[in-house]
């Protein structure tokens, strides 16, 4: 058994892989992941909305121990991540960290946004720090409004960073 | 069996265990051997238990299996999985009568991939390969295994 707490070790060595079999392998894990997590997400976000993802990631941040502090409104969701366990153990770790390991985040979740009609604005802030600043919005104009400040914003299948 | 270093851990999380990860996993090895086949899955294990496990790898090369040993008994006591681990004169067995991992997977999704335990497997041949010892893991049930190290002849 690879202990769960040692999934993103062996997430790390995956992505390495599957970045020498080219973008379109990585995007493809990216979306099977996401799947995946369509059975833990999908129907608290289909039906409570943002209140469903308050709840799904207040259960994550105890679950994954992460320091983050999670702010809900009317319009928006905003996650910000002080020091992210995933990126922490890849970095604290034997084997080297995959460069674009940060990416996988926005690669499975801004599907499930795409698929439920909110607007993802991922701010990995910079790959070598384990802190980022997710924010999930209603309306359309306003998450386009808010990429204009991220410091590196990501993109996801189907929708690339500008 | 004897052993020569500390035997501490180089990884030895604490908090909170998040088994949905097992599920992720079940996923993945589903995704790799699809597209990329079974030998891509077992290379993928093996460079964990070459490079993530190096620490390990390090001592049992050395002759020392104390590490593997702190390893099994810290994570699957962190898992609540239903185990014993028997240090013999001539081998060292773990014996899981109860996989955290193949049932949690089993009771998320209703179908544990067939190569679900190569992460066992792999993992294990790789953090020994050529070492004083041999890790075995023989397949005992739906769940269940057993896990033998002992030193090659």
């Amino acid at each position: 058994m690879i202990p769960s707490d040692h999934f993103t070790r062996f997430y790390n060595e995956v992505f390495k892989f599957l970045e020498t079999q080219g973008e379109e392998a990585l995007e493809a894990y990216w979306l099977a992941i996401s799947k995946n997590q369509e059975r833990h997400i999908l129907e608290l976000i289909q039906t409570r909305g943002l209140d469903g993802m308050y709840e799904y990631w207040s259960h994550i941040k105890i679950e994954e121990n992460c320091d983050m502090d999670i702010d809900l409104d009317d319009d928006r969701l905003e996650l910000r991540m002080h020091l992210c366990p995933s990126l922490s153990k890849v970095m604290d770790n034997d084997a080297a960290p995959m460069d674009r390991y940060c990416d996988h985040c926005a690669g499975w979740i801004g599907p499930i946004m795409d698929k439920t009609g909110y607007h993802m604005v991922y701010d990995a802030i910079d790959r070598q720090k384990p802190q980022c600043v997710m924010r999930i919005f209603k309306d359309k104009d306003k998450a386009r409004a808010a990429e204009t400040g991220a410091e590196l914003l990501m993109g996801w299948p189907g929708r690339r960073a500008d | 069996m004897t052993t020569s270093g500390d035997g501490s851990l180089r990884y030895q999380e604490g908090g909170n265990v998040h088994l949905d990860f097992h599920g992720a996993i079940n996923t993945t090895i589903d995704f790799i051997v699809e597209r990329f086949g079974v030998a891509a899955m077992d290379a993928i294990f093996a460079s964990v238990g070459r490079d993530v496990y190096a620490g390990i790898r390090r001592d049992l090369l050395a002759g020392d299996t104390r590490q593997l040993v702190a390893h099994w008994r810290h994570f699957f006591d962190r898992e609540g999985a239903d185990y014993d681990i028997d240090i013999g004169e001539d081998a060292i067995v773990l014996t899981v009568r109860r996989c955290p991992a193949w049932h949690h997977v089993q009771s998320l999704v209703g179908r544990v991939s067939p190569h679900f335990c190569d992460q066992t497997i792999r993992t294990n041949e790789a953090m020994a390969e050529g070492s004083p010892y041999a890790v075995d893991t023989e397949i005992t049930g739906p769940g269940a295994c057993r896990q033998i190290i002992r030193r090659r002849s």
